[in-house]
Parts: C-alpha cells; sequence; structure tokens
C-alpha cells in the first residue's frame, strides 16, 4: 500500500469523509431502533448530527494544567484512532493492507476505551473514576474473549493479514470467532447489557460527565467512529468476496446495518447488569468458547 | 423469549409517544396553568405566601395590587388554589402551551382593592362565661399558618 492509497483510504473511503457521516447514520439507526421497539417515536434522521453541531457551539469550562490538557487531548486521541481504525478496513476488493493490519486494527480499536478509562481519572470527579475503573474492569473483561476470537478467526486462514482474511471463503471455525466477536461487540460499544461504565441514572454518564461543548461532541464522534470500526470488522469477515468495488461497498454498509439493527435489539431486549455479573459472563461463559475456538483453529492448523 | 415477543409487537404496534407539537390527553382533573380572576380577587396574598417556586408575586399599592404569575416558575402543584378562600385562582384542564422565550407566558394584573364589605348586623350578646370556665384564647390578628 503506497502512501496515496493510504491516505485515500484514511480519508475518502473508507475513512473520514465516509465514516464520519456513518457514525451519525449509525448512531441514529440504534437510537431509532431502540426507541422503536421500545414503543416511543425515537429521534429525527440529523439528531446525531444536530447534536454533535450544538455541542461544537457551546463553552467548555476553563481548565489549567496538566489534567486540563489532558481532558482536550483525550477525546482528539480517541477520534483519530477509531478513524485510522475504520481506514483499515479492506472495503474495496484490491484495497492493498499489509501483513499484521488486523493486528493495528484492534490495537486502534482498543485505544478509544484507554482514552475514555484515562479522561474519568483525569476528570477527577467521583463518578467519573467509578466509570472508569468499570472500563478497565470490562476492558480486561471482553477482552481476553475478544483477542482469542481474533486470534482463532486468523489461525483459521493462516494470516494477519485484514484483506486476505476479507478475500478467503469462510469456513466453520471462522464463524465461531465471528460469534464470538458479536458477543463481545456490546460491551465494546458500552451497549446493554454491558452497559456499566457509562451508566446514565447511577453514575451520571460515568467518565463523560466533567466533558462538554467540543470535547463532548469529540466524545460522541468517537463513540459513533467505534460503531463503524467494530461492526466493519465483522462485515468485513462476513462479507462473501466481490470484484465489484460499488457492490463490494453496498454489501459491507448492508452488513454494518445489519449488526447494528442486531446489537440495538439486544440492548432494547436487555437490562444494565452489575460489574461482577458481566466479569462472570465472560470468564466463566464466553471465555470457554473462546479457548474451543482458538484452540480448534491452532489444532487444523498443526494438522494441515 | 417473552421480550422479544413484546419488542416484536411494540415495532409494528406504532409509538405511544408523540411528536413535537402535538399533546397527549389529559384528565379532567389534571393540573396546567394558573388561572386569575381579578373580579374575585381579595388581594389577601395567601397564594403567593403558598407558592413554594415563587412563580406568584405581589405587590401591594396605593388603592391597588399587582399580582403576577409566572407559568416557567410554576411546578402546578396547586397549593395557591386550594389556599385561595375568595376563588379566584383555578387550574385549567389542559397541557400548559410551549414556549421559547423565557418569560413569555408571564402574566400581570394590576387590580384596584375593593372597598371592604359592611361590617353585618352585631350578633346578640352571648351569654357570659361562668365564673370558674376556661378562658377561650384569642384568634391571631397578623400572619397565619401554612
Amino acid at each position: 500500500m503506497n502512501m496515496t492509497t493510504a491516505l485515500a483510504r484514511l480519508l475518502i473511503f473508507p475513512g473520514i469523509l465516509f465514516a464520519v457521516p456513518a457514525a451519525w447514520f449509525f448512531l441514529w439507526v440504534e437510537r431509532k431502533a431502540v426507541a422503536l421497539m421500545q414503543g416511543r417515536i425515537g429521534p429525527p434522521f440529523m439528531q446525531p448530527f444536530y447534536d454533535f453541531v450544538k455541542l461544537l457551539g457551546k463553552g467548555t469550562p476553563p481548565r489549567s494544567g496538566v489534567a486540563g490538557a489532558l481532558m482536550r487531548a483525550w477525546p482528539l486521541i480517541a477520534v483519530s484512532t477509531a478513524a485510522g481504525a475504520v481506514g483499515l478496513l479492506p472495503v474495496l476488493p484490491a484495497s492493498g493492507g499489509f501483513e499484521g493490519d488486523l493486528i493495528l486494527l484492534l490495537a486502534l480499536l482498543e485505544i478509544p476505551s484507554i482514552c475514555i478509562i484515562a479522561a474519568g481519572f483525569s476528570s477527577r470527579s467521583l463518578f467519573g473514576e467509578i466509570g472508569s475503573a468499570r472500563e478497565a474492569v470490562l476492558s480486561v473483561s471482553y477482552n481476553v474473549v475478544f483477542l482469542l476470537a481474533i486470534v482463532s478467526v486468523a489461525a483459521s486462514q493462516h494470516t494477519f493479514r485484514l484483506e486476505a482474511l476479507a478475500q478467503m471463503p469462510p469456513s466453520p471455525l471462522r464463524w465461531l470467532g465471528i460469534l464470538a466477536i458479536l458477543i463481545c461487540l456490546p460491551a465494546k460499544l458500552h451497549l446493554n447489557p454491558f452497559s456499566l461504565p457509562n451508566a446514565e441514572q447511577e453514575i451520571y454518564s460515568g467518565p463523560m460527565v466533567e466533558f462538554a461543548g467540543p470535547e463532548l461532541a469529540m466524545w460522541e464522534l468517537s463513540h459513533g467512529l467505534e460503531w463503524v470500526a467494530a461492526t466493519g470488522l465483522v462485515a468485513t469477515l462476513v462479507a462473501p468476496h466481490i470484484t465489484l468495488w460499488w457492490v463490494a461497498a453496498m454489501v459491507f454498509v448492508a452488513l454494518s446495518f445489519g449488526i447494528v439493527l442486531l446489537l440495538s435489539a439486544i440492548a432494547a431486549a436487555t437490562a444494565r447488569l452489575a460489574i461482577d455479573t458481566t466479569v462472570r459472563f465472560y470468564w466463566q461463559c464466553t471465555l470457554i468458547f473462546a479457548v474451543l475456538a482458538v484452540s480448534s483453529a491452532l489444532f487444523m492448523r498443526l494438522k494441515s | 423469549m417473552n421480550i422479544l415477543t413484546m419488542l416484536w409487537k411494540n415495532l409494528w404496534g406504532g409509538s405511544r409517544t408523540l411528536r413535537f407539537p402535538l399533546r397527549p390527553k389529559v384528565t379532567q382533573r389534571y393540573r396546567g396553568l394558573v388561572q386569575f380572576d381579578p373580579e374575585l380577587c381579595t388581594g389577601c396574598a395567601i397564594c403567593k405566601f403558598r407558592c413554594t417556586s415563587r412563580a406568584i408575586t405581589y405587590q401591594a399599592g396605593k388603592g391597588e395590587f399587582t399580582w403576577g404569575y409566572d407559568p416557567g416558575q410554576c411546578t402546578f402543584c396547586g397549593r395557591c388554589v386550594e389556599g385561595c378562600k375568595a376563588h379566584a385562582l383555578s387550574q385549567e384542564s389542559e397541557c400548559p402551551p410551549i414556549y421559547l422565550h423565557t418569560g413569555e407566558l408571564k402574566k400581570t394584573y394590576t387590580v384596584a382593592r375593593k372597598a371592604p364589605a359592611p361590617k353585618a348586623a352585631p350578633a346578640a350578646p352571648k351569654a357570659a362565661p361562668a365564673p370558674g370556665a376556661p378562658k377561650l384564647a384569642e384568634a391571631p390578628t397578623t400572619g397565619g399558618t401554612q
């Protein structure tokens, strides 16, 4: 992948130019779908965009010193890494990529979560610190399963290159890994039943409690971009190999949309779990599942 | 699985919320905006005293008084209506209107003080209490209890 292609992917498609409107669209789909399933009208189509613009126009409380600089920096880092993760997705056929870009994608997907943890502690708010602690515990819980699932998918196909993974026909083991990734997505996207780090009623949105104005707008955008990146990763692994670029792009968007609807249905159907129940769910129930997937993948690799 | 059935029904059964600016239907006993009748008001200011949200203002003047009401501050608790002995206050049984600017619905009335009602003819003198009977406490002339 040369510099021009890399920049085009990062800035145009599937990068910022596509990802930012897609982020607002996915945020709207999630809110609207949950509202409809709860018997409410839900927000109008442009609401996430209006929210973003409104927040940009608001002021932020003056903060000085290192903590203030950090509080301004965390949302920007989160947005840029989430946008970078979206830019790495091999949506178009023959889009390039490099060996090991899956590992870079995972790292970029994880940075917004680390930023949230750091932001909560930087804010010095009691609620922010509780939310950050919860986010850290949640991250430790679901990431083991998430990473094992990714490793199982990569090991079953003998590559850590995203484009190569996307082009290969899915095997049964890969489906097992995709299922494990799907189980981790509600936790990664702070959706019910794993929305405890940003619980609005209990801890006033946790790490976000001290953020306002453009900083909060950046957090919202980063959350939307995480949606695009996480659902896009699953869509890339699920999508069949298509040579026509516009059909490939449409299949990618349609699959991502379907995953957003599925996650919204899970969010609407479940209530928030406590932290100990969440940890138990991932460490006791799902970890066994992920270990089975990765051990089967390694066994198959040794056998072949 | 019951929750999935419920979600499915909700998805296709229409919403229970209304799109702005439609308003929900209310019952007859709904406590809406406070209505003021200057004809009946005696200017006792009990309503102002009972209003915990300070939505009602009262200013006494020479031969008149000014009564004000700001729905933006009102919590629609109805304590002013309950306490109005002259029945000059009532509450609308419909949702308060939507307003865009602060104080848009604020109302102020300047009411001329009415002449005090003529005193009723004195009642027949009561029989003097027995010398050993306990003496009743006199009612307070100022202030009052909430």
